[in-house]
């Protein structure tokens, strides 16, 4: 009888005993997330599940990514199948109105700009010592775009990713921070002052309902790695700009975005074991993301500082920064800017161009990324 | 001389921060616009008397839309 | 392949081809919107 109690008892006990220095430590770091989220407006939709994921999984004994554990059931539900960064992207895709790119093609090749912090933070990852495909998922953090590096990250470095999701999210809502000393030091107040006047150009329905379909056949024969990722955006922006399909538009915005974004965050959560995360190379990595989009930064400011001349002043080289995908925080960090050093100057339609740009822009990165790794046999 | 101060983005009037008569100097903030989720204050374009308002609040606007009419004095 | 050869190929033909491809779709929009220009009555 004795016995059995003992051992009945030593059931509630043996959580406690289990508990190593690295679990604690990761609920601490769970909990700071969920901080951040919480108070700080840190991207809550993501960083609330994932701290709170993290914290779950490092509760010992409670075996959730275990198989047959109900994290693990989520993370081989949609992330090992890639499911759930897609399904956001129909989300992001119908949600995403392009017409400003459009209006003004040249803003694609500040998208374009935008993405060089991906593959410069790659060379120096690997420079570091960094493998080649973690120093590829390392290099995406600087894409700015949470479905992206979780798609490519998930696929050929899982093990980094709780520290790429977590770099890639938290320095999304740090862009306010990370941007504008930037953008001061490589602009002059003469370039900074550039007034551009937004106009009521329009684009026309058949170009707006061609532009999904031209991007996703041209970008799939070039860079077919990438089509899932390219594919289920413009799926989702051709929905919206069709208008025919609105039941599935909003609920790809919407219901499927936020269901998904929920699950998506808990799985990422789940793989923040204390023995996969608290290595030194989590630190490197939280560090060249920072990196990453600083380079991501100096280069849309420099294409920018390019058009200015280029254009003979017409272009403000400051929306180069919002050539990042971080959509569209990094577009009202363009229009304070402007507006900070003239205030006759409202900047905002253009960054929103420069954005969405960007969007296109760390996509077609990714996709060209892979498809130039499959090339070279490395996947 | 009349300047016409003209929408520079699409959006939603949040606050309207002069009226008929009132005397501005150049870049004081005349008004509020709401658009993508950012509350953007507009400056005047020059000093002046505000001679005609375009726009009351919550009305929804586009680019280049009226907004006010400064007549600037000479 | 060693690092260097790789990284190297990357940064060119990766940062290289997302420009052209990015380029090339920019030429095609404004292509696109020539043959089909915006009428008011949309």
């Amino acid at each position: 009888m004795l016995e059995a109690f003992a051992n009945g008892f030593s059931g509630l006990l043996a959580g406690f005993l289990h508990l190593q220095i690295s679990n604690v430590v990761m609920i601490i770091v769970g909990c700071v997330l969920l901080y951040l989220g919480i108070k700080k407006d840190f991207e809550p939709l993501l960083l609330v599940p994932i701290g709170f994921g993290c914290i779950l999984v490092n509760i010992p004994l409670a075996n959730l990514m275990e198989p047959h554990g109900f994290l693990r059931t989520i993370y081989d539900a949609g992330i090992m199948t890639e499911l759930f960064p897609l399904l956001i992207f129909v989300g992001i895709g119908a949600m995403t109105d392009f017409t400003p790119v459009l209006e003004n093609p040249v803003t694609f090749l500040l998208g374009a700009a935008g993405q060089c912090g991906i593959f410069l933070t790659l060379a120096l990852a690997l420079t570091l010592g960094f493998t080649k495909l973690d120093a590829v998922a390392i290099g995406v953090i600087g894409a700015c775009d949470g479905p992206t590096a979780i798609y490519v990250t998930a696929k050929y470095a899982p093990h980094l990713l709780g520290a790429v999701s977590v770099a890639a999210y938290s320095y999304m809502s740090l862009v306010p921070v990370i941007q504008p000393p930037i953008m001061r030091a490589l602009t002059t107040e003469k370039e900074r002052m550039a007034v551009m006047r937004a106009t009521r150009k329009s684009v026309s329905k058949t170009t707006r309902l061609l532009f999904p379909l031209v991007i996703t056949i041209l970008g799939g024969l070039i860079a077919p790695m990438g089509l899932p990722l390219l594919g289920t955006i413009m799926l989702g922006n051709l929905m919206r700009e069709c208008g025919a399909v609105e039941r599935l538009t909003k609920a790809s915005a919407n219901e499927i975005a936020n269901v998904v974004t929920l699950l998506l965050g808990i799985s990422i959560g789940a793989t923040m074991d204390g023995k996969i995360f608290l290595q030194t190379q989590t630190l490197i990595v939280l560090a060249l993301g920072f990196i990453a989009i600083c380079l991501d930064t100096a280069c849309g400011v420099f294409l920018g500082k390019f058009l200015y001349v280029a254009s003979k002043g017409k272009i403000n080289p400051l929306i180069g920064a919002a050539g990042i995908s971080a959509f569209p925080m990094s577009a009202r960090v363009v229009m304070k800017e402007g507006q900070k050093y003239n205030k006759k100057n409202y900047l905002l339609m253009h960054a929103m161009g420069a954005n969405a740009a960007g969007q296109i822009g760390s996509v077609i990165a990714a996709a060209v990324m892979l498809s130039v790794l499959k090339g070279m046999g490395i996947i | 001389m009349k300047i016409e101060l003209t929408s520079p983005i699409p959006g939603k009037i949040m606050k309207v921060l002069v009226s008929l008569g009132d005397v501005v100097n150049e870049d004081d903030e005349v008004m509020k616009i709401e658009s993508m989720k950012m509350e953007n204050p507009i400056y005047a374009p020059a000093a002046g008397t505000i001679t005609a308002i375009g726009v009351k609040e919550n009305d929804e606007i586009e680019v280049d839309d009226l907004l006010l009419v400064i007549e600037v004095a000479s | 392949m060693d690092k260097w050869t790789f990284g190297v190929t990357m940064l060119v033909v990766g940062m290289g081809g997302t420009l052209l491809t990015l380029g090339i779709m920019s030429l095609i929009i404004a292509l696109l919107k020539k043959i089909f220009p915006y009428k008011k009555e949309e």
